[in-house]
């Protein structure tokens, strides 16, 4: 680089290439110091959070129990239409396939996997192996064999049933998220009436995260505009009375709730004491969506003051002044331009309070009752009671899905640095 | 002073007044259900409501059975511990990685720097029912669940955005002459971090520090999927106490809760004064 | 000590990879010299310092302290004091662990320090301060601790990044005494950054004016005033009046510039090609004469006044000349001129050895 020239206006362009390699040598030097330190939160964090949530979703569309299970079945079935009678050597290879799937443990994931898609018809199975352990059928055509065995073979659903399991990965689940299903031909079909849950609940959990929100707004609103009018030590005093509860713990802020609000609680006593209900009168405030939406905005509430609070004190009174000293009335310029600059601080403690309300699970499902509970406590049921995992995995999928969309959206309007807790 | 808001027609005085009381009612509804526990837990009687002797301050109606009941009861001893065993090992984890990726974080050169941030934030923003999902079904497949290791690993992941977000916001206020100053006076790299950023930081660090802990303390959803018996906690206790219903020990337990939280809350205003007091310099 | 203290040899500098803040400086600075580095922002002074300092590296070229390279030497290990624009006084300490920081870091013995620490506050009149935290002293003296743990340790060379840039008007010209005042009786090097041109002027032995990461003149105050070599200097160096147009002929250090107007100019030649090429006239405002004697100066020129300005000890005045409505004469309040009101016409003059004819 240090060629011999004795021009004094030796420019870039005479070894602009040099200087170039230099510089990104430099750069580069910096920039690995830089990563090697961000490198092992960056690594934990893989490994405990996106990597399981990245196998949660592989769950939500994994399906390999039957192709391990009944391959031969399987290539059979392929063949065959549900309109017309299945041939024979179906049920043969399939009472084979079904003992050995006894043996080796599989038996009881296809019958569990084949209830969710077919309601009722993990039994058939379990009892269509355990008969098949007494030896081939003599005589009798093995379809007969197994409609004896339960009646329910007779119709095609089973067969095709086990037919849309051929492929190792299946849509089956999110179709159950979304309240469709497949009919005898393979076609996507809305699910009897009786059945539909989540569709509903995903929509009754963005009903509720925006009217949380909304209120979360009208009552931060006002709230962070005092404080941030008042003089800084009376702001810091009333900030207390917002950062306590922010800090207390979830589990005490639902139970104060629950005892505020029950129907043996303070508000209903308070209420009889003073006589305004009688006893038999007492309102029912708590395990529904009215509990679950009050406690939801109570929770959720400072992180709409806050945001809020930071914006409105970057913006100077004398704007206002300005304003009117321009010839608009007070209530002309507040609209006119105090308004619009705290809009960037309601929309990002809006999201904010979307996001964290639509995944919610604690508050909902203890206050919520049956009406009150969102689409979080059906990916719980699925995870600990029904065990069904890959529904769980779809629901959740869906739902991170739409937060991870809302968490960029929050990133382009406020910055992911602006996220503040309180502190 | 700005002006207060106008509520529109209404003169000055007026709409001051209606101002003051929306926000007077609406610091009630943030406080007053935590307020209202506080004397419930001193109740004599197994109820969850105020009884006719409280209203008129009988000494009788007042006890701390429900406090005597914590101790005695070995469930609860244990879910303290846990608690604070696990939310001290997490908090440790999740500010040492969160502090050394803060570091990094700050420097101009950090390549990548917003979309990796958004990355390390993620743990903050995505529901925990999916984290806690993920790690189930991650753990079963390695043997971690049900163990101690299994959920204060969750716990720091929960915890560190808080730390990285904590820290780089006291780097972001840190004075970089301070460092160059230090150098050109002969000290070493590693005399300076020492010397100067450190101390600088440590107020930063701390408060991170204890809102990782706080995070692991109040956390419910991982401990309700991946502890077993052995492992809960004071919020698991407490959610078998409101699904159960069962005494108002948990009023005693919130009670205390809400000491320990007023105390966290007073130490990080502590420690926000001195980060402040340390910045006021020269201007 | 032979060799200059600080010698920069064709040093670049870029923070890109693309363009040059800093394009091929040679510098060299004399052992005791006070320099400073004068500029608008972004013109590469403080990159030049910073790189002295060993907080930048240079993308090209030599730094040497002691005719020593210093280009692989990191900060800590140069012995160069500094003295930052926010003074960067260490915020956790009192003020007299401040000054006590660079002797520790050399492991000075404790009474050494105790000593040094003692001598060094009482040189800055800050003795009862010396158990205070910085931010309760006042910015003059937060200042004044400032130079002094610049100099605890006795380096060769002291660098000052705008230092009196955060004080008011006052407080700031008493400084630059004080500075003076210890740059005189200590005999250190000093390089100094500034953008005002006053405060570089009163301080330095020598200025180096930088414009576009090139020095566009190196010399001592009088002659960056009274010899500015090129139009930028001349224009940034004081106020002055500059008139643009070509050379007609040039003839012993004398040429005559004939102006946009059609007025012929006689000026003294600085860096001019020679006749045909343009050139800029820089006059300074208070070189030039009301009505003076007839003969006295070859260029007299017929001006309308347009406005006044009182300033107190002198007027300011604006007069339509030779084509430019923007000429600017200032005369000593002392020497009020009748019949000088705004719209009246009336004769102006200058010698050609006030008015230098510069390339461009």
């Amino acid at each position: 680089m240090t060629t011999i020239s004795t021009s004094a206006g030796m420019t870039i362009d005479d070894d602009g290439r040099a200087l170039k390699a230099k510089f990104a040598r430099a750069e580069r030097a910096r920039q690995i110091k830089a990563a090697g330190l961000v490198a092992p939160l960056l690594a934990f964090v893989l490994i405990t959070f996106v990597v399981p949530i990245g196998l949660m979703m592989y769950r939500s569309v994994d399906d390999p129990v039957a192709v391990r299970a009944i391959p031969r079945t399987l290539e059979l079935l392929n063949h065959w239409s549900p309109d017309s009678a299945p041939p024979e050597a179906v049920f043969k290879v399939l009472g084979e396939e079904l003992l050995s799937a006894r043996e080796s443990g599989d038996l009881g994931k296809l019958a569990t996997r084949l209830n969710y898609d077919v309601p009722g018809t993990r039994s058939t199975l379990m009892r269509t192996a355990r008969a098949m352990r007494r030896g081939p059928a003599e005589g009798r055509s093995h379809r007969d064999l197994f409609e004896t065995i339960d009646p329910k073979w007779r119709g095609g659903e089973i067969l095709a049933g086990l037919k849309s399991l051929n492929s190792p990965y299946t849509r089956s689940y999110y179709l159950a998220a979304a309240d469709l299903t497949t009919n005898l031909y393979g076609d996507i079909v809305a699910k009897p009436p009786h059945q539909r849950i989540y569709v509903s609940l995903f929509v009754k959990t963005l009903w509720v995260s925006l009217l949380v929100t909304a209120l979360c707004i009208l009552l931060a609103y006002p709230v962070a505009y005092q404080m941030a009018t008042l003089p800084a030590a009376t702001a810091n005093l009333l900030m207390i009375l917002v950062l306590l509860p922010f800090w207390t713990s979830l589990l005490v802020r639902t139970t104060a709730w629950i005892v505020l609000l029950q129907s043996n609680g303070v508000l209903n006593d308070l209420l009889v004491a003073t006589g305004i209900l009688g006893d038999e009168g007492r309102i029912q405030m708590i395990y529904n969506m009215f509990g679950t939406v009050v406690a939801m905005t109570h929770i959720l509430l400072p992180f709409m003051v806050l945001p809020l609070y930071s914006v409105m004190k970057t913006i100077p009174p004398n704007y206002l002044r300005a304003a009117e000293s321009m010839g608009a009335p007070p209530a002309r310029a507040w609209l006119d331009i105090y308004l619009p600059l705290t809009l960037p601080g309601a929309g990002a403690g809006s999201i904010l309070v979307f996001i964290l309300c639509i995944g919610y699970y604690i508050t909902p499902e203890l206050v919520g009752g049956r009406t009150g509970q969102l689409i979080s406590s059906a990916i719980a049921y699925h995870m600990q009671s029904s065990l069904n995992w890959g529904l769980a995995a779809a629901l959740g999928t869906l739902l991170l899905v739409g937060v991870l969309a809302l968490y960029w959206l929050y990133n382009r309007i406020a910055g992911v640095d602006s996220l503040r807790m309180g502190g | 002073m700005a002006k207060p808001p106008p509520c529109f027609g209404l003169p000055g005085r007026i709409r001051n007044i209606i101002h003051k009381a929306v926000c007077a009612s609406v610091y009630l509804f943030l406080v007053a259900p935590i307020l209202v526990i506080i004397p419930l837990s001193f109740n004599a009687e197994p109820y969850f409501t105020f009884t006719p002797g409280m209203l008129t301050f009988d000494p009788e109606a007042f006890s701390t059975r429900w406090y005597r009941d914590i101790w005695d009861n070995e469930q609860w001893l244990r879910a303290i511990r846990n608690s604070f065993f696990i939310g001290i090992s997490a908090a440790v984890i999740a500010t040492t990685l969160g502090t050394v990726a803060a570091l990094g974080l700050s420097q101009a050169s950090m390549p990548y720097r917003t979309a990796i941030m958004a990355v390390l934030l993620s743990p903050m923003i995505v529901p925990v029912i999916i984290t806690a999902a993920g790690l189930y079904f991650f753990y079963s497949g390695i043997g971690l669940s049900q163990t101690f290791p299994g959920l204060i690993l969750a716990h720091a992941t929960l915890g560190a955005p808080f730390v990285v977000i904590t820290v780089t916001a006291t780097l972001s206020g840190f004075d970089r002459s301070l460092t160059r100053a230090s150098a050109s006076m002969g000290a070493t790299p590693a005399y300076t971090f020492f010397h100067i950023i450190a101390p600088l930081i440590a107020p930063g660090v701390i408060s991170g520090g204890l809102f990782a802990f706080i995070i692991s303390f109040d956390e419910v959803v991982a401990v309700l999927f991946l502890s077993g018996t052995e492992q809960r906690t004071i919020p698991r206790q407490m959610w078998s106490g409101i699904r159960e219903s069962i005494s108002p020990t948990i009023l005693a337990v919130a009670t205390l809760l809400i000491l320990v939280s007023v105390m966290l809350l007073l130490t990080l205003e502590v420690l926000r004064r001195r980060n402040e007091r340390m910045r006021g310099i020269g201007i | 000590m032979t060799g200059p203290a600080v010698r920069f040899e064709r040093v670049q500098k870029s923070y890109d990879g693309e363009t040059l803040v800093v394009k091929d400086l040679n510098l060299s600075i004399p052992h005791g010299e006070f320099l400073t580095l004068l500029g608008p922002s972004g013109s590469g002074k403080s990159t030049c310092l910073m790189m002295l300092a060993g907080f930048e590296s240079a993308t090209g070229g030599k730094i040497y302290l002691n005719e020593e390279s210093i280009n692989r030497v990191p900060p800590h290990k140069r012995n160069i004091g500094m003295v930052f624009q926010n003074y960067a006084l260490f915020p956790h300490k009192t003020v007299a662990e401040n000054l006590a920081y660079p002797l520790k870091v050399r492991k000075l013995g404790k009474t050494d320090i105790e000593a040094k620490v003692a001598r060094a506050l009482d040189r800055v009149q800050l003795k009862r301060f010396g158990n205070r935290r910085p931010a309760m002293l006042s910015g003059g003296q937060q200042q004044r601790v400032a130079v002094a743990r610049a100099l605890i340790f006795d380096p060769e060379i002291v660098l000052m990044d705008e230092p009196l840039g955060a004080l008011d008007k006052q407080l700031r010209e008493q400084m630059q005494y004080e500075i003076k005042d210890i740059h005189e009786n200590l005999g250190v090097t000093v390089v100094y950054v500034t953008h005002d041109q006053t405060e570089a002027l009163t301080m330095s032995n020598r200025i180096a004016v930088f414009n576009d990461g090139v020095i566009q003149q190196l010399a001592p105050p009088l002659d960056l005033y009274e010899k500015p070599e090129n139009a930028f200097v001349a224009g940034f160096i004081g106020e002055n009046n500059q008139l643009r147009g070509l050379v007609k002929s040039a003839r012993g250090g004398e040429c005559v510039v004939q102006l946009h107007d059609g007025s012929l100019v006689t000026a003294r030649c600085v860096n001019v090609a020679g006749a045909g090429s343009a050139t800029t006239l820089s006059l300074r405002p208070e070189r030039v004469e009301i009505n003076p004697p007839d003969g006295k100066h070859p260029n007299r020129f017929e001006g309308r006044v347009e406005q006044l300005l009182y300033l107190g000890d002198h007027m300011r005045i604006r007069v339509s000349l030779c084509g430019h409505d923007d000429f600017i004469v200032k005369v000593p309040n002392a020497s009020m001129h009748p019949g000088l009101n705004a719209g009246n016409s009336m004769t102006f003059g200058w010698a050609p050895e006030n008015c230098r004819a510069l390339e461009g």
